[in-house]
């Protein structure tokens, strides 16, 4: 089976290095349309839908293989290995940024440097860490996913795809964006918000920018701060937004940021 | 038109009365305005409200939901339908609403408009629904489970089957070529002796040789009886060939060849009733010998054992008394067992422990059965009936 169909992979531009985009929970690769054109001229742009997401391949969604975020990671290695040309850089955000992590220490040497977008090595608080939620606010997300996803099955889009007064909005984008099949959506859920990869990023050396929200529920300052903290070849970036998405409600601030940290692999500007 | 006509509501009151309750927000969610259908709902007025975050209203769950879901579709889709939301009212309680938005772009930035209804009922029954799907799925896996388990029995039987087949099979193989083995050396033995039998011999050679005789015959029955045992046990059964006989004279001839191994018994022999019927003969007179030489081990042999052969309609008899004392009452149940024995009394006319047995499966071959009745004062007697042609027992 093929990755481009698998993972549903597209590519756009040309340049000296790759720029693979991995979307995080709950959406798809749509959620980079805001940003990944400022890019294109200067990379070659790769992105894709994790499996389960979007217009991935849902028949190749196995519960053990992604039981665990480093199913996703092998998949990563996999399209870096067919899509990418010259240095890697993968963009990731939310739970993609800890799937590039865990594919960099899969394959070490491969991946050039992280841009990561609201990242979080571990979601649930413990002794000694802030991750900003409770075992119990994970339950009250499945409860919540689990009446958003009432009463559809695996052919239908979810409720909350309708568009109201929009009915010039392209099918395919509703039909795609946000479209997880109700058992996929729970243990993808489970599997991101309980993972703990805190001993996968200590040490990791490879360049890595933290994009951090100034105000972001799911990612807070703090966790930014402990992930810059734990990368000893980060810098931490705080973009000034609100939510768990800069680079949608925040792009221009998110690609200035990117410029100057990509500008050693970007190829000449060519408009 | 009519001055009496009724003015319509203002917008200003249809905005704050609207059957639905209504917020606008900023981009990151901060309330600007809401009407007070909304304040009712939730118990917080709307001059509370404002500057509030509208995801601050929700539980933890609805606001990663929030965050990871429908904020994204507000600003790639511009706007969401029908997503269900907890919010939490000023005391404390859940007021659970489904969600409309619309995202209204402004030269400096976008409104949300949000347009909530109130859905506590149908929540109910939603949940019901849910709860109801999740039981099914439940009990989907488990009969999925408790299947997958059958199968896995369904084939370790037949795994077991085939194993047992392939003992049985061997055993089979087994006890064939040993008794065909045993059986040549023994015919050798027999006519050997028979012959040095025919010459002068002194007195003590002559007991010799009848001991060896004796020993070599004891050693065939044993391996015949062995034989049988075999054929039971790997489900074949005795073998018969039914020929049409005259039972009172199979009977009879069998006790003159009786008479001769068991010279210290006196045997006796009764007969009433006529019929024609088809039994195997020898495995009759086997038979009637093995009950012969239980009453000789067992029996009071100053008494006479006798033996009678009774046809009545539908069934033969052979019955085989002999006085002496009771069986034990919980040997009876194992008396057709094989290799059980009564006693350890061994007077030369044993064989392993077979014998009673093979009577039964020699009843049983023939379609009849075997039973034994025993007291101290009448002794004991085995009755064998066996159905006649075209009758049956049961």
């Amino acid at each position: 089976m093929g990755l481009e169909h698998r993972n549903n992979v597209k590519v756009e531009g040309s340049g000296p290095a790759t720029l693979i985009f991995s979307h995080g929970f709950g959406c798809d690769q749509t959620m980079w349309g805001y940003l990944y054109r400022h890019f294109t001229s200067r990379f070659r742009v790769v992105m894709y839908d994790l499996v389960g997401a979007g217009q991935s391949d849902l028949s190749a969604y196995d519960r053990a293989k992604y039981s665990s975020l480093t199913g996703y990671a092998q998949d990563l290695n996999e399209v870096i290995e067919q899509y990418a040309i010259g240095p890697v850089i993968i963009v990731g955000h939310s739970v993609s940024a800890m799937i590039g992590a865990l594919a960099d220490r899969q394959v070490p040497n491969r991946i050039a440097a992280h841009v990561m977008v609201g990242p979080s090595p571990c979601y649930i608080d413990s002794e000694d860490y802030v991750g900003g939620f409770k075992l119990a606010d994970i339950h009250s997300l499945l409860d919540t996913l689990d009446s958003n996803y009432l009463g559809w099955s695996s052919t239908m889009a979810p409720v909350i795809m309708g568009a109201p007064g929009q009915p010039a909005l392209s099918e395919e984008l509703t039909n795609s964006f946000c479209r997880t099949e109700p058992e996929i959506a729970r243990q993808f859920a489970r599997v991101t918000f309980m993972s703990d990869n805190r001993m996968d990023v200590v040490g990791l050396m490879t360049p890595t920018l933290i994009l951090q929200s100034s105000e972001d529920l799911i990612a807070p300052l703090a966790v930014g701060e402990y992930l810059h903290a734990a990368l000893p070849a980060s810098s931490l970036c705080i973009v000034d937004n609100v939510g768990h998405c800069p680079h949608m409600s925040a792009p221009s601030a998110c690609s200035e940021a990117m410029d100057t940290f990509l500008s050693p692999w970007a190829g000449q500007h060519v408009d | 038109m009519s001055t009496d006509e009724p003015l319509l509501p203002d917008f200003k009151a249809l905005f704050e009365n609207a059957p639905c309750g209504l917020v606008v927000t900023s981009e990151d969610g901060t309330i600007l305005t809401s009407n007070s259908t909304f304040s009712n709902w939730i118990g917080v007025s709307a001059s509370e409200m404002r500057g509030r975050r509208f995801q601050g209203l929700l539980p933890m769950g609805g606001r990663i939901f929030h965050q990871t879901h429908w904020a994204p579709l507000m600003q790639m889709q511009g706007s969401v339908a029908e997503v269900k939301l907890d919010l939490i009212h000023r005391d404390g309680h859940i007021v659970t609403m489904l969600l409309n938005g619309v995202r209204r772009n402004h030269p400096s930035g976008a409104f949300y408009e949000l347009a909530l209804f109130g859905t506590t009922e149908r929540d109910r029954y939603e949940r019901e629904l849910l709860a109801a799907r999740k039981h099914a799925e439940e009990l989907l896996s488990e009969k999925t489970a408790t299947e997958v388990a059958l199968r896995q029995t369904k084939a370790e039987l037949s795994l077991a089957y085939e194993q047992s087949q392939r003992r049985a099979l061997f055993a089979e193989q087994m006890v064939a070529i040993a008794s065909h083995d045993l059986k040549n050396p023994l015919t050798a033995i027999k006519m050997a002796t028979d012959f040095l039998a025919r010459e002068e011999r002194s007195a003590k050679e002559t007991k010799l040789l009848e001991h060896i005789s004796q020993s070599s015959d004891r050693a065939q029955r044993m391996i015949a009886d062995l034989l049988d045992l075999a054929r039971v046990r790997v489900g074949q059964g005795i073998g018969i060939i039914r020929r049409p006989i005259d039972l009172h004279k199979i009977v009879s001839q069998t006790l003159n060849e009786l008479h001769m191994a068991f010279p210290r018994a006196v045997l006796r022999h009764q007969s009433a009733g006529e019929g024609a019927l088809e039994l195997d003969a020898d495995r009759m007179q086997q038979m009637i010998g093995n009950l012969v030489a239980n009453s000789v081990a067992y029996g009071d042999l100053s008494q006479p054992i006798t033996i009678r052969s009774i046809l009545e309609d539908g069934v033969a008899l052979v019955t085989v008394h002999n006085s002496g004392p009771e069986i034990p009452r919980a040997a009876i149940g194992t008396l057709f067992e094989p290799m059980t024995r009564n006693s350890e009394r061994d007077e030369g006319v044993r064989s392993v422990g077979l014998g009673l047995f093979i009577v039964r499966e020699i009843a049983k071959a023939h379609g009849g059965e075997v039973t034994v009745a025993s007291n101290s004062s009448d002794g004991t007697m085995f009755q064998v009936s066996i159905p006649t042609s075209g009758h049956s027992l049961r």
